[in-house]
């Protein structure tokens, strides 16, 4: 199956090179028929990459340890969702799914657009199954998931313990998903430089992909950090990790064009700048796959030795060169056809958007890099610490949370500065009515208070928006409220969509600021019937608990927990150790309730004297994190749902290009 | 009209700008660190120009590691195979750190020429990595020998 799988790959490689070959010279040479066995091999390359994939998975379940992967990354006892799972548990394997994702995205784009872009689709594919190459190259000659040991051990490493998690099994795909979504814009981006077809084709074909992949970025983020509170046992959910960090720069970047973009719908202007975006987005997500997969950061004097890291670097350089070079070409046919009315617009609040999530996305990115630049300059690798990104980066959330309220009360093209401050006077004054509360309650922590203040203030001009919206159209169409609101969101779904989201960032927002200004904790060496309290928790330590399977040993401490007087039932944090790789693996555990979180970490036992040592953090608000994602999945999901007038834009597109065909 | 309106706007991305630098070298300032291996940290010629504050990376000397009993935390040395470093750390320590593991520190130098960690970052060495590196070239002397760095979670441990 190993040999079967090479074979694939290897195939795979040539279908993918024949068709950057032959769509590129089926476009210059006008030739239809090439370009169709281009989009030919873009399915066959797919057929081979599923066969690749399915030869590893198969040779992952029959247990080939004889291969360097396979004994890498699994074990005999390995359950059977890890042993599907451990497909991505390694370097080899995960860039044969990056290039699984890539190659699946493609074929879907050539199948949905076999009638349609006619004239981009030659680049796109180009495009495309160049990156697809470029992959399928690493998985060729430089990370080879079926390489064979010297020796075939008798039962594998084992799948990294932390990596057996429910989180682990879906976030890893939810950020391939959109790292390798960014791809498609990208392509769509360069076919229209290339052709000179600069119209807004190129964005509104792949707007929902668009949506589609910030939206799994941004999940696979979210997941990220929620697999890392349930499972690294230190209680926080980011930490300025450049692992983190690489997901987060592209998801700023295409939060930037989500925005500007709509600009460029409106009034043609921005052009220049949203193709800068999408190319960006897609050069850093390429970057992020590299950090990730790379390790350069983390460790000190990594680069020269990372054998996949001088590749990756010349294929961005290369990525980079092209673009610029096709943008700087096509300059003087991207003039924006109209200016900004007003200072004082929406449009000029979708422009401070768009630099502070750039300053944002710009000031991680250095941050992360900077090892390596100093590396490269000094020859001495320097750290940058989380504070620098706390201070960096606070600021610039509030001012976006600011723009986040003034944006549905502005009016697009010029609004009046008095209608402006009369529709702002319902919010500000919740603003500081939610301030004085919080200074009434106690809380003195000023990131806080300027943090749910400006929280108040968004939710109240975002329900005004949504009561003023629904209100007016009550009056045309004489419906009722409920009616009238319903009609409204379902007419206009990206624009009260993107609102939604906006909710789910601020709930986001307050579990962040919660969470890390009101965090307690406490540590306790306890015998039986000892107890520690923090916060309104008090724990008793009842007894420790044992359990045992093929795959693992459990050992836990049970405490009896009391929410002040009341009984809160128990909870067992603990250890589990694993035979395979006999790495213990802390598993914690935690009360959740809506206000806050218990969280309990078994740090040591000592069965002699019978003690536990205990370590409890008590998160305020953490959960609305998790919360807010789930609103922001509904809005970001509403947002794509088709609208009636993007159904006629469409279907006039199609018109125009049925009539230049015949012409 | 045209004229006023670029000039505010121009005035605003000057001023945002201005702020992000602002932003950027306060920032910077407390936050930069030396990252050395434990050779270089321990060469009496080293930079100390950011502070008393190092990162250092090496190996978790096998057989070296003290749990501290009752409290979270740990005794250790940390070792790159040419120079070795007494490591203190109060915190729990990840489930990573086990003997062999590659390991980062950050803190200072006590005075009693121990390291005093306030962060602690681990990777498990890879079991088959580490045997095929044995069987192939075992003659390596084993000091400039770094571990492959896993490349197997998503996120390092803490």
């Amino acid at each position: 199956m190993a040999e079967f799988g090479t074979l694939c790959l290897f195939l795979a490689l040539a279908a993918s090179a024949w068709a950057v070959i032959a769509s590129y010279n089926g476009w210059r040479a006008g030739l239809g028929e090439l370009v169709l066995t281009a989009e030919r091999a873009v399915y066959a390359t797919w057929g081979l990459v599923v066969l690749a994939v399915l030869s590893l998975e198969y040779c992952i379940f029959t247990d080939r340890f004889d291969l360097e992967y396979v004994a890498s990354y699994s074990n005999r006892a390995l359950p059977k969702i890890y042993k599907i799972t451990a497909l991505w548990g390694g370097q080899a394997g995960s860039l044969l799914f990056w290039e699984f994702i890539l190659i699946t995205y493609a074929s879907l784009i050539v199948l949905t657009n076999r009638r349609r872009n006619r004239s981009l689709m030659p680049l796109v594919v180009t495009t495309l199954l160049g990156v697809s190459t470029f992959f399928l190259g690493l998985v060729n000659f430089l990370a080879r998931p079926f390489v064979g040991l010297a020796f075939a051990p008798q039962d594998g490493n084992g799948l990294n313990p932390q990596l057996q998690n429910p989180f682990m099994a879906i976030h890893p795909p939810c950020l391939y998903l959109g790292y390798v979504g960014l791809t498609l814009p990208f392509a769509f981006a360069i076919a229209a430089l290339a052709t000179g077809r600069l119209d807004d084709t190129w964005f509104r074909t792949t707007r929902r992909w668009t949506i589609l992949s910030w939206f799994f970025l941004g999940t696979g983020i979210l997941l990220g950090g929620w697999w890392a509170y349930v499972e690294l046992g230190w209680g926080g959910y980011w930490a300025w990790d450049p692992v983190e960090n690489a997901s987060l720069i592209p998801w700023l970047t295409c939060t930037a064009f989500l925005h500007s973009v709509m600009i460029e719908e409106r009034k043609k202007m921005l052009r220049v700048w949203n193709l800068s975006l999408v190319i960006m987005s897609f050069l850093l997500a390429i970057l992020g796959t590299f950090i990730t997969r790379s390790g350069v950061i983390s460790s000190v004097h990594s680069f020269t030795k990372s054998n996949v890291g001088p590749v990756f670097a010349g294929f961005l350089g290369f990525s980079l060169l092209v673009s610029v070079g096709l943008l700087l070409h096509r300059l003087p046919d991207l003039k924006s056809e109209h200016r900004l009315d007003s200072f004082v617009s929406r449009e000029s609040t979708f422009l401070f958007n768009n630099l502070l999530l750039v300053g944002a996305a710009f000031a991680v990115l250095w941050g992360t890099l900077f090892p390596i630049l100093s590396e490269a300059v000094r020859g001495v690798k320097i750290t940058v610490g989380p504070p620098f990104f706390n201070e960096v980066m606070i600021p610039i959330a509030f001012a976006l949370v600011t723009l986040a309220g003034i944006c549905p009360v502005i009016a697009w093209r010029r609004a009046s500065p008095r209608k402006l401050l009369e529709k702002i006077q319902i919010p500000f004054w919740a603003l500081l009515g939610g301030a004085a509360a919080l200074l009434l309650f106690g809380v003195r922590d000023v990131y806080a208070i300027v943090s749910f203040s400006l929280a108040t203030f968004v939710i109240a001009t975002t329900a005004m928006e949504f009561y003023w919206g629904a209100r007016a159209r009550q009056r045309v169409t004489g419906q009722g409220f409920g009616a009238s609101l319903l009609g409204l969101v379902d007419r206009n779904k990206r624009r009260y969509g993107g609102f939604v989201v906006h909710l789910g960032f601020i709930l986001i927002l307050i579990g962040v600021t919660g969470s890390s200004a009101f965090k307690q904790e406490a540590t306790a060496s306890l015998k039986r019937g000892d107890s520690f309290a923090v916060g309104r928790y008090r724990m008793v330590f009842q007894d420790m608990v044992s359990d045992d399977n093929p795959n693992r040993e459990f050992m836990g401490a049970r405490l009896a927990i009391f929410d002040g007087d009341r009984p809160a039932g128990t909870l067992v944090p603990g250890q589990n150790f694993y035979k395979a790789g006999q790495n213990p693996s802390t598993e914690v555990d935690i009360r959740y309730t809506l206000r806050d979180d218990l969280y309990l970490i078994l740090t040591g036992f000592d069965p002699q004297e019978g003690r536990a040592t205990l370590k409890a953090y008590l998160n305020p608000l953490v959960n609305w994190i998790w919360i807010g994602g789930g609103v922001l999945i509904l809005g970001a999901w509403f947002a794509m749902l088709p609208d009636i007038r993007d159904r006629r834009r469409d279907a006039e597109a199609r018109l125009r290009e049925v009539q230049s065909r015949a012409a | 009209m045209a004229q006023p309106i670029s000039r505010k706007v121009v005035i605003t991305v000057g001023l945002l700008v201005a702020g992000f630098a602002v932003l950027f070298s306060v920032g910077l300032k407390g936050s930069l660190v030396y990252y050395l291996t434990v050779s270089e940290f321990m060469d009496p010629a080293r930079k100390t120009d950011l502070g008393d504050n190092f990162r250092v990376n090496g190996i978790v000397q096998p057989g070296s590691i003290q749990k501290s009993q009752g409290a979270p935390g740990a005794r250790f040395i940390l070792t790159d195979g040419a120079k070795s470093l007494p490591v203190v750390y109060r915190k729990e320590v990840p489930d990573t750190f086990v003997d062999g593991a590659e390991a980062v520190v950050e803190g200072s130098l006590g005075a009693d020429g121990t390291f005093d960690a306030v962060t602690l970052l681990a990777k498990c060495p890879s079991k088959y990595e580490a045997q095929n590196r044995q069987t192939n070239n075992y003659k390596k002397p084993a000091g400039r020998d770094r571990p492959t760095v896993p490349t197997d979670t998503g996120s390092p441990s803490r």
